[in-house]
């Protein structure tokens, strides 16, 4: 199989422009692209077989390595966007090759190619094999593909949706941001969807395929007031089909970007200084991934780099806090059937009422610690190699009810949305960015708040968790991505209302009012 | 230029303008090697070649960009005539269209040097013993207290065509090279503050030895051991060179044409106003040898200017690009800055330490943002509490946060230092009367 593989189509890109079916001239006898079953998908359209994946892994293996895997991507991608009321720009992106790592050990050796001829990939074989110096016989096992679960069926593909049916949707939230006040003086918009089909071939025997959809929309609103001016935005979305974007989602999109943004006309800057924090439901769980879920990731752990390293076992907070990261809540953005190295989606337990009882495992520190990997072996695109990564992490819901732990706070800042975060691993410092919160004074919201970035420690901060309510929430958002290593994953994170004793909020003013 | 590509991206245009459209394409190819290492021994050794292709159409005021990897012409076919299809489907914008090609006149023809000659004589021997060379010196100098040490060796090769169907071609060839570590050691209890240092140039013997390298990032990273955080309270702060950007990313968003005309900036109509203390000067200047941000044309494809930015404190300058410049109704610019300058100070960061009196030396940040419609921002620090010029101790779990607008007017001095391994040749800067967040 010399040269290109002869089935081996153009590589389609996304969003095709009008039309009930899409399905350009060039495509037509072939409707395969448009409902490939999930197995099957790079054999009928690459012409990737076992035979060659066997050729692959032995030239992979040649030199001597404990482990091999193959990883096919075909992503497409694209986005839709209006600005100054028209949809007027549209951006795509086609994500297609194989990357192929070798593992000795620790040690990994990885190269990655764009085109799937079969010279190609045995040259890049041969890149990830030149980590070892040793010799081995030719692979030649049998490979199985493991029954999956599907925790976010859509048919048809959102991105196969044409993109004139979605041009409406963004039109429909920039109408409705203008209309719900009279404050509002601009709006931005978007559409944002793609679809990745992967492949893991490994030499332990797995072939897995999946397909993983993506989207989500936006709006990012500018009010005016007294010659002030705020922005916010919202978003939502997930792993879902076009069913998903209706009346109700763009109204919710619209509302809630409207509010934060006139809200904020009136947001002062809390006190800074160290003082109790309330987090509320939902988004803030971003507190949950940077505090301790990076942490946990096990590459941390096995190089014992991370704070947590020798936490393993050992009460880490309150009884009533239980920490989970899950691959496997419908639809959310961070759910995945299978991980990028071919192990299934599952839910890990990190926390069990304040037991620290696990990490985040890809197949390398999986092997270190002699424990079943836990499906969070992940990835960017076929250009990386897979690290631990989090998935969907959140807390589960405690007894309070959330005015009761805003009021055992008394005087603080309440957090309800959050932008950004960023964590030191050996330290445990973590910061994340409160864009929309309120003050609490004598237990009670008052004022509300805005852009400022709290700090904390994440040890710490597990065990200064002293409340908990009944209000658990996920973020139904389709755009977080956590970034590590130079890779974006998406993620997603949940919380409910709690409350931390004690985290360094930083403002321009001094505690007192001085500034 | 190569002679397949120079044909290929000429066929594409020749395919796009029969489908009757304006269309800019841009055609590159990239190599890289990274080796990593950990325990003395290779961590990760990664190695590939990619190209990409992408392609703007211009269709009656309607736009779409999208990219694909296959460069076989059968699949460009296919993929010109559905990106046409694309924009058609959009609205009409009547300021879109590629530039007016009097903008593209002017570039300069010298050879700026961001391509090194010898880049095909690295060998794979070469790259270890760098990356070993760094490690061995990390391990030497971080000494009992090491956790872990990953050093790292990266270089990458990159060129790209770039032709619009009203007259503009250009290609641009450069080599990237990096180095560094990152070092993790063990300090009370459960802390492993973890640091480190890397560099990067367009030619490799512009770079620190190895073993500099390796020392450096062991240094950065002992310095954090004992760090604590300190009472809220006002102070002087050193924001060190290479950190510089972060802060003053808030800055330069709200100067975009795109933020201005969407009035998400906080510095609309504020051209020709004191921004800044007299100390705050920018300069953006294209054309310095071997910058890190230097270029030949910029993202649409004008003829990159040197321009004051802002001088002593007064606003002069935008940067708006042909799309933003036309909803504006004002000439453009460009669309962000090159290499960005502020002119060095006479004395170095030690120096200023003894005459600040308590103050803090800012070496690296956490989290944070910074607000374009505003200018809030607030944003994690790590760094060194100081007095009269001695270390007191780290600080960490900190935070400064203040409006741009006030804090621009707060900078004091510029340090003696530019750090040069970055677009950004910023020097260490000096603030005065910042709220340091603690306790």
């Amino acid at each position: 199989m010399n040269g290109l593989i002869p089935r081996r189509k153009f590589i389609r890109s996304a969003a095709l422009a009008g039309g009930s079916l899409m399905m350009l001239p060039y495509l037509k006898g072939n409707t395969m692209i448009l409902s490939s079953p999930v197995n099957g998908y790079f054999l009928n359209e690459f012409g990737i077989d076992e035979t060659l994946c066997r050729k692959l892994l032995s030239k992979a293996l040649s030199r001597g390595g404990d482990f091999a895997d193959l990883y096919f991507e075909h992503t497409l991608s694209n986005f839709i966007g209006l600005e100054d009321g028209k949809v007027n720009r549209l951006y795509g992106d086609i994500t297609l090759g194989v990357g192929i790592r070798t593992i000795k050990g620790d040690q990994v050796g990885y190269g990655f190619t764009q085109e799937l001829t079969e010279e190609s990939m045995l040259s890049v074989a041969a890149t990830a094999a030149s980590l070892c110096d040793a010799s081995a016989t030719a692979f030649t096992g049998k490979f199985n593909r493991p029954v999956l679960a599907d925790y976010y069926p859509v048919d048809p593909m959102l991105i196969d949706i044409p993109a004139k049916s979605k041009l409406p949707v963004v039109q429909r939230i920039n109408e409705r941001c203008f209309a719900l006040s009279p404050l509002v003086v601009k709006v931005n918009a978007g559409f944002s969807q793609d679809v990745k089909r992967i492949m893991v071939v490994t030499s332990d025997g797995v072939m897995a395929e999946d397909t993983q959809p993506s989207g989500y929309v936006y709006a990012s609103v500018v009010a005016e007031k007294n010659g002030r001016r705020e922005t916010a935005g919202w978003n939502l979305g997930g792993k879902r089909d076009f069913s998903f974007y209706t009346d109700e989602v763009v109204e919710k999109v619209s509302a809630v970007a409207v509010k934060n943004a006139v809200k904020l006309l009136d947001a002062i800057q809390p006190p800074a200084g160290e003082i109790p924090v309330v987090l509320g439901p939902g988004i803030t769980g971003i507190l949950l991934h940077e505090a301790i879920g990076h942490g946990m990731e096990a590459d941390f752990n096995r190089k014992k780099t991370s704070t947590y390293s020798t936490m393993l076992n050992k009460k880490v907070a309150e009884p009533f806090v239980t920490i989970v990261d899950d691959a496997t809540n419908p639809n959310l953005s961070g759910s995945i059937n299978i991980d990028d190295e071919g192990v299934p989606g599952k839910r890990t337990v990190l926390v069990e009422n304040g037991i620290l009882t696990g990490y985040l495992h890809d197949k390398i520190s999986a092997k270190y610690y002699g424990v079943e990997p836990t499906g969070n072996g992940r990835r960017q695109s076929f250009e990386h190699y897979p690290v631990p990564r989090m998935r969907n992490t959140y807390m589960l819901g405690g007894d309070a009810t959330p005015d009761d732990v805003v009021k055992a706070a008394g005087n603080g800042i309440y957090v309800e949305d959050v932008s950004n975060g960023q964590v030191k691993i050996g330290e445990g410092d973590f910061a994340f960015y409160v864009s929309q919160g309120r003050l609490i004074e004598n237990g009670k919201l008052t004022a509300p708040i805005k852009d400022i970035n709290i700090m904390g420690n994440g040890p710490k901060m597990l065990a200064n968790i002293v409340m908990a309510a009944n209000d658990l929430e996920m973020f139904q958002g389709g755009g977080g991505m956590c970034g590590k290593s130079g890779q974006g994953v998406r993620v997603s994170f949940g919380l409910p209302t709690c409350l931390v004793k004690s985290m360094t909020v930083g403002g321009t003013q001094q505690k007192g009012g001085a500034s | 230029m190569n002679t397949a590509m120079q044909e290929l991206i000429n066929w594409v245009t020749d395919q796009v303008k029969k489908a009757g459209a304006d269309s800019k394409v841009i055609l590159s190819k990239q190599r890289f090697v990274e080796i990593r290492y950990r325990e003395r021994k290779p961590d990760a050794i990664k190695e590939a070649t990619t190209q990409n292709l992408n392609l703007e159409v211009f269709l009656n005021g309607k736009y779409a960009s999208q990219s694909t990897p296959d460069l076989r012409k059968p699949a460009l076919e296919a993929f010109i005539k559905e990106v046409v299809e694309n924009a058609s489907i959009l609205d009409q914008d009547p300021f879109r269209s590629l530039p007016d090609p009097k903008y593209y006149a002017g570039a300069t023809g010298i050879d700026l040097e961001l391509n090194d000659k010898d880049y095909a004589a690295c060998t794979p021997q070469d790259r270890h013993a760098i990356a070993s060379a760094i490690e061995e010196e990390s391990l030497k100098r971080a000494g009992e207290k090491v956790i872990s040490v990953e050093a790292t060796s990266y270089d990458s090769t990159y060129e790209e065509y770039v032709k619009t169907s009203n007259g503009f071609t250009g290609s641009e060839k450069t080599t990237y090279f990096q180095k560094g570590a990152s070092v993790t050691i063990q300090d009370e209890g459960d802390r492993k503050p973890n640091g480190g240092y890397y560099v990067g140039s367009h030619i490799k013997a512009d770079l620190p030895d190895s073993k500099e390298v390796g020392t450096l990032a062991a240094y950065r990273t002992l310095i954090l051991m004992g760090s604590k955080k300190i009472p809220t309270e006002v102070l002087p702060v050193i924001i060190e060179n290479r950190g510089t950007g972060r802060v003053l990313n808030g800055f330069l968003s709200a100067l975009t044409g795109q933020n201005l005309q969407q009035k998400r900036s906080f510095l609309a109509g504020m051209k020709g106003q004191q921004v800044g203390s007299k100390v705050f000067t920018l300069v953006d200047d294209p054309h310095i040898i071997r910058g890190m941000g230097s270029k030949h044309y910029d993202d649409d494809c004008f003829a990159p200017v040197r321009r004051d930015i802002v001088k002593e404190g007064q606003l002069l300058e935008y940067f708006i690009n042909w799309y933003y410049s036309r909803k504006l109704e004002c000439e453009p610019t460009t669309s962000w800055p090159s290499n960005l300058i502020l002119p060095p100070g006479t004395r170095s960061v030690e120096e200023i330490m003894k005459d600040l009196g308590r103050g803090i030396l800012i070496t690296d940040f956490i989290g944070g943002n910074s607000n374009s419609t505003t200018g809030d921002f607030s944003v994690g620090i790590i760094g060194q509490l100081f007095d009269k010029g001695q270390i007191i101790h780290p600080v960490s779990e900190m935070n400064i946060a203040d409006n741009h607008l006030k804090f621009w007017n707060k900078l004091a001095e510029a340090a003696n230092d530019p750090w040069l391994y970055s677009s950004y040749r910023m020097p260490s800067l000096v603030f005065k009367d910042v709220v340091v967040a603690g306790i």
